[in-house]
């Protein structure tokens, strides 16, 4: 079922399956790429279980400071993990302010598969409410950063090579 | 920001009966009078001036009164808004996920280099 307010991305990643599943489930890597540069990730917490946390704070300049907790629901490890920010662990529901500032409701369904040549083909389906509650990226506050250029990207890649 | 955030829910409010995105399909064809947007629904018209209220609530469209008659039209810069949404959640996500790639190819190739 597929609905306006979905979305669909898929990668093949030149990585194999099980280091890409790990960076996208480990606190450790999550940390690194979450968020856009200048934010930063200093905290992330991940329960690989159903009824389980998936944490991230962000902070960044100016005092930016964002956290959010959604739970996971369901992991099929190294083939497939969905997570919703409708709730959090322990299956209780989140709160959203109307104005968008604490994050908006949504489930994503992620998925990895093998795509031989030590490849790996993600795929990612992002359901939104389709009703008033679905909410502004605006008041998220760093939409700047977030929709970060090709270049910045590539820095943030050399600066990850540089440090290791 | 968050009275950019404010307007975005009304206009998705708005936007979520179907008569209002009836009254807003025709008024994308042009400007129309009340009584000309109330024929296709079988509506009275005090509902008609309630869906239309929340419309202009939105900011979606705006009216005016020239004598005894009102004319509605589209405020096309409100509605780019709300379908500009979903385009922005698109890139937030190829963003982290252009993250991502360079993340696992650096760690991959850094494993390569360990063997």
């Amino acid at each position: 079922m597929t609905d306006k307010f979905d979305l669909h991305l898929e990668r093949t990643l030149d990585a194999p399956r099980d280091l890409v599943w790990k960076a996208w489930t480990s606190p450790e890597h999550i940390k690194r790429w979450w968020a856009p540069r200048p934010y930063q990730t200093p905290e992330c917490e991940v329960e690989l279980h159903p009824g389980g946390k998936f944490y991230t704070r962000m902070t960044g300049p100016d005092g930016f400071d964002f956290s959010g907790t959604a739970c996971v629901l369901e992991v099929v490890p190294g083939e497939r993990i969905v997570w919703s920010t409708t709730m959090k662990d322990g299956y209780r529901p989140n709160e959203f302010a109307n104005d968008g500032g604490n994050g908006f409701p949504f489930t994503a369904i992620h998925t990895f598969e093998d795509a031989g040549n030590g490849q790996t083909r993600y795929t990612a389906t992002v359901l939104h409410a389709n009703s008033k509650d679905r909410d502004a990226h605006a008041a998220m506050g760093f939409e700047g950063g977030w929709g970060t250029c090709a270049d910045q990207m590539a820095e943030v890649a050399r600066e990850i090579g540089a440090e290791a | 920001m968050l009275n950019d955030s404010a307007s975005l829910n009304r206009a998705f409010a708005a936007l979520a009966d179907p008569v209002r995105r009836g009254m807003l399909a025709r008024l994308s064809r042009g400007p129309a009078s009340v009584s000309e947007l109330a024929v296709p629904f079988q509506i009275s018209l005090p509902a008609v001036m309630q869906h239309l209220k929340a419309l202009e609530t939105s900011g979606l469209v705006a009216s005016q009164k020239k004598g005894r008659v009102r004319t509605v039209h589209l405020e096309r810069d409100a509605l780019a808004e709300a379908e500009s949404w979903l385009t922005r959640r698109r890139e937030e996500w190829e963003a982290r996920l252009d993250r991502f790639e360079d993340y696992v190819t650096s760690i991959t190739q850094e494993n390569a280099s360990d063997r």
